[in-house]
């Protein structure tokens, strides 16, 4: 369907790190299923390795989109086939990367149809690349609708609860619905441009349908047309996110989901890239003054969540209900519009992606040993698995910000930039730090601490040397972060001040 | 001499010792008491190398009779409006507190090596104190607000993981856990000072900080200056946070002595002399440090008196010295504090140091309690409860926490996700419409609302239904049979297109409804 028209300058990267994974989904019909998760596995590190390339090769200096891509696609419609990343995305393609790796590794004892789990698990790896890089409105929304075929299968054939089937169909329509408002909002954005003559900074819009993200950031919409299209996007990625009450879905997916894609859905969190990416810049003054949306939702979210998971006995909801804390966290720091917050936004969202994807999967081993990640059936785990004892503590302190991991500096800036926003809403997020460490170390009291009372849990194997290296994989990046955060600040800086410059009135 | 940027190995050292028996232990190579040896020696080192290199430092101050002053190496973190150097101040208070606090750190790891000879947990122990010691150095000498935030922290876990050192005894991890929820209040405070100097004074530095008063507001001053005051009272277990040091007693001794004796109950203190010349600026938060100073002093009189066991009293002992220390802060007397500091951190740790030995070292029994509060009923009871602070932070703070959360928990499942069609009932009719193929029984309800939405588009559906069925009524048989042929079609590709019907309904409805 694609024309590719590449520059012979540069290798279409970003083309081949979607297409790889999907072409490798597809060759694993032809392996042996015993060699489904090795060679899911080998795809999954060249994956990594050439995310890597991609990063190496931005320069965050330089302004606008790199590694670009474009090719013709439907002509009629201008519609294109149109890749790029600049530095606030760049990042999340290794982090990506390096995830699914460590969920293919996880991913042991799939009895079922291995090889359908690991081509959908590496179908899922390339259309998510495919999120973080497409610069075309209709391209990301085709890859963001098409997540849903491999998620839904997942979920509801490999899902470890009893209502699995409920929780993937559920998931379904919460996102179909989303999708909807999105691609509504999209379609705004699209021919608002009909008759806006406007040519800043040389742009000249066309008269028909403009879909080409670049553009329409040049060419901002009147601001009396804004209004929709900022509702429906937010909207449209708030379901996703999850924020408070469009949440409702994902307990159920924690509870009934495989944990492997639980641990992905909970981490890489897509609805918030889409409003950094999309909802705010492309409505930036209806952003900027209906801030108070932004800023309420994110407080809601922090205590709403905080507080669900202090009262949760299961571990796995409560995961689910931390991360819609943490989201809450970013919202925050998003709605100041400042740099410091916005920077901040965009680091805790690279640092939760490993921490809860990290958390879920300890969730997860511990479940394989213990039949259970509920309460009345754990207790004095520190016991009998002192290595994953230490990573959860390492994961949970890292989630609430102590010093020396990648979490400090995130929640620095994001509260910095929204004290000098808003001193109120600041402090408040001040106060749900408090939440933040009470339900973590209530949980961790209760499961890890004290002593061992079960048998399942007396007898658990401590993790595996595969386990561990996951958990060490995931850690290192917010470790190294966190002790040496200045090439990350560095490397998203600009691009973060260059984001804060779309918006036009300065902060109230 | 001695080039002073040397001195940021000074908290490093004792962080690399910390980070190799991690390291060893996690990797299973130092385990059990043959790898005693090498652990207590790391410690040792890490420690010692780290008091040489301060001793060092002292010396070459008395000899040049001047400090080297604020030392600034690189920067740590470096973006808009948030620029943090790796900064140190070797002033007079702080090279002579880190080199007492090296000198003590060192003098408990020496003690611990053969005080927890043969315990299961040694090279935790010692990971754990020597991160402590890091902390402590780090802090005291840290240029700047973060800095000393980060061994703040530092310290903070160092202490959690110390009074739940025997994780197996479900009352040391309640209490450790209790201790580092309240230090999280302080916690809060010290970061929101830090976070208001940058907004109203565009830095972090402490000598910005101190001498930043002149840019504030009264009110700012006083809420920049009350979140570091309120880091520190929380930290020095004063009035009304007092409770917490009573519980803090669970861990080994030597960690007893260093942390809750000599050391970290300190820092408070040092962070009220570090910000000497801001805090003298506000006149309130003076009279707020001499009535909680002095209602600690009595606190800790009244508990103190009251304790059977040896380490109990004597911690309350040092916080009534350290309640002095408060009172002599606000009364505007910092270097009588510092001292005071000094020397009660050195006596404190001896005698705490010692507690396990008083059984021998006393020669008769120990005195009953004194008379005059033994006659007043009442205010005994109060001292051996310790003034309720830990029942009425339970019913002011902690309990309509976990009820608010109850509520919320409430809320959530039976109106947000009844509302949105999550209940618990909505999830068994799905399970039965996927048990049961679709049914052409008359009558039987065609579609099912699930959630508020869902019952609004299930009313719309059989006002639709109705209206259909009305049309067929009204046309002839034919006209119905070729609807109910295309009916059947379309029915066909329905089902060709989706497994769970339920599905593809409700997408169309929902397309519908976004239509």
């Amino acid at each position: 369907m694609a024309v590719l028209s590449v520059p012979l300058a540069s290798l279409p990267l970003l083309s081949l790190l979607i297409g790889l994974p999907l072409v490798g989904a597809v060759l694993l019909g032809l392996l042996p299923a015993r060699q489904a998760r090795s060679f899911a596995l080998g795809v999954g590190l060249v994956e990594a390795v050439l995310a890597c390339g991609v990063v190496w090769g931005i320069n965050p200096e330089q302004a606008g989109f790199q590694w670009l891509e474009q090719g013709r696609w439907i002509p009629t419609l201008h519609l294109q086939y149109l890749l790029g990343v600049d530095g606030l995305s760049a990042l999340f393609l290794p982090l990506s990367a390096l995830l699914f790796v460590g969920l293919v590794l996880a991913s042991t004892g799939v009895q079922r149809l291995p090889r359908l789990y690991f081509a959908l698990l590496l179908a899922l790896e390339g259309i998510t690349i495919g999120i973080f890089s497409a610069l075309d409105l209709l391209l990301f929304f085709l890859f963001w609708e098409l997540t849903l075929i491999p998620l839904y299968f997942l979920v509801s054939l490999w899902g470890i609860g009893p209502q699995r089937r409920f929780a993937a169909t559920q998931y379904t329509l919460w996102m179909l619905g989303g999708g909807v408002l999105l691609l509504f909002g999209f379609l705004l954005v699209a021919t608002g441009h009909g008759d806006w003559p406007a040519a800043t900074d040389g742009f000249r819009a066309p008269a028909a349908l403009l879909f080409d993200l670049p553009t329409l950031l040049a060419t901002p919409l009147p601001p009396e047309r804004q209004w929709p299209v900022f509702l429906l996007l937010l909207m449209g990625f708030a379901v996703k996110t999850p924020v408070v009450p469009l949440h409702i879905w994902l307990p159920t997916v924690a509870m009934e989901g495989p944990v492997v894609v639980v641990a992905m859905m909970t981490g890489l969190k897509l609805g918030a890239y889409g409003l950094i990416r999309f909802a705010l810049p492309l409505a930036p003054q209806v952003a900027q003054e209906w801030y108070g949306v932004l800023v309420g939702l994110g407080v809601v979210g922090i205590f709403y969540g905080g507080l669900l998971a202090l009262v949760q006995s299961n571990l796995r909801r409560l995961l689910a209900f931390a991360s819609i804390s943490h989201v809450g966290f970013v919202l925050l720091g998003l709605s100041t519009f400042t740099v410091q917050g916005v920077q901040g936004a965009l680091l805790q969202l690279l640092n939760f992606t490993l921490i809860a994807s990290g958390l879920f999967l300890l969730a997860g081993f511990i479940r394989q040993r213990t039949d259970s990640t509920e309460l009345v059936h754990l207790g004095g785990l520190v016991h009998s698995m002192p290595k994953a004892s230490r990573f959860f503590l390492f994961f949970g302190l890292a989630g609430m910000g102590m010093p020396l991991t990648a979490g400090f500096p995130a929640e620095q800036l994001i509260l910095l930039g929204s004290l000098s926003a808003y001193k109120g809403a600041a402090l408040a997020a001040i106060g749900g730090q408090i939440l933040g460490a009470g339900y973590f170390f209530h949980y961790y009291r209760r499961a890890f601490l004290g002593p061992a009372r079960h048998r399942l849990v007396v007898q658990a194997v401590d993790l595996l040397p595969r386990e561990w290296a996951i958990m060490v994989l995931l850690a290192i990046p917010v470790l190294v972060v966190g002790i040496y955060p200045g090439w990350i600040l560095h490397f998203t800086q600009l691009p973060v001040v260059r984001w804060v410059a779309q918006f036009p009135g300065v902060a109230p | 001499m001695v080039d002073a940027s040397w001195i940021g190995l000074v908290p490093l050292l004792p962080a690399l010792s910390a980070g190799w028996i991690g390291i060893a232990l996690l990797g299973g190579w130092q385990q059990g008491e043959r790898g005693e040896r090498v652990t207590a020696r790391v410690a040792l080192w890490g420690v010692g190398l780290a008091l040489g290199l301060l001793l060092l430092l002292d010396l070459d101050a008395l000899l040049l009779a001047r400090t080297p002053g604020s030392i600034a190496l690189f920067p740590w973190m470096d973006t808009v409006g948030y620029r943090v150097m790796v900064s140190f101040i070797l002033d007079p208070l702080g090279l002579a507190l880190s080199t007492l606090a090296a000198l003590l750190c060192w003098l408990t790891v020496r003690f611990a090596v053969c005080y927890l000879h043969r315990e299961a947990a040694f090279q935790r122990f010692f990971a754990s104190l020597s991160l402590f010691a890091s902390g402590l150095l780090l802090f005291l000498l840290a240029g700047n607000a973060v800095l000393a935030f980060v061994g703040w922290e530092l310290m903070g876990l160092t202490s959690y993981l110390l009074i739940g050192y025997a994780n197996e005894r479900s009352q040391a991890t309640g209490n450790a856990t209790r201790v580092l929820l309240t230090n999280r209040i302080g916690d809060a405070g010290f970061l929101a000072g830090i976070l208001f100097s940058y907004v109203w004074l565009g830095g972090g530095e402490w000598g910005d900080i101190a001498g930043g008063f002149a840019l504030l507001s009264s009110l700012q001053l006083g809420i920049l200056a009350g979140g570091f005051v309120l880091a520190a009272l929380v930290k020095s277990a004063q009035f009304p946070f007092a409770a917490w040091v009573g519980r803090a007693l669970e861990g080994p001794t030597p960690s007893s002595a260093a942390f809750y004796g000599a050391l970290m109950i300190h820092a408070g203190v040092f962070l009220l002399l570090r910000l000497q010349d801001l805090i003298a600026q506000s006149p309130f938060l003076m009279v707020v440090l001499c009535l909680l100073g002095l209602l600690t002093v009595l606190y800790g009189l009244l508990v103190g008196l009251v304790q059977t066991d040896v380490k109990s009293g004597l911690i309350a002992a040092g916080q009534t010295q350290v309640g002095w220390m408060f009172l002599a802060c606000g009364l505007g007397w910092f270097d009588w504090a510092a001292w005071h500091l000094a020397a009660h951190a050195g006596w404190r740790l001896y005698q705490v140091l010692n507690a396990p030995s008083y059984m021998h070292l006393l020669p008769g029994p120990t005195r009953p309690v004194w008379v005059a509060l033994h006659r007043r009923q009442g205010l005994y009871a109060a001292a051996i409860a310790r003034f309720w602070l830990d029942p009425l932070t339970d019913v002011l703070i902690t309990r309509p926490t976990q009820n608010l959360a109850r509520d919320l928990q409430s809320l959530d499942d039976n109106l947000v996700n009844r509302l949105l069609g999550n209940g618990a009932m909505e999830r068994i009719l799905f399970g039965q419409l996927h048990a049961s193929r679709p049914t052409e029984k008359p009558g039987h309800r065609q579609v099912q609302g699930v959630g508020l939405f869902g019952a609004l588009l299930e009313a719309l559906a059989n006002r639709l239904q109705w209206l259909e069925q009305l049309v067929l009524r009204m046309g002839g048989e034919g006209s119905v049979r070729s609807v109910a042929q295309l009916g059947d079609y379309l029915l066909r590709i329905d089902r060709l297109f989706s497994e769970p019907r339920y599905l593809v309904l409700m997408i169309l409805i929902t397309f519908v409804v976004a239509l």
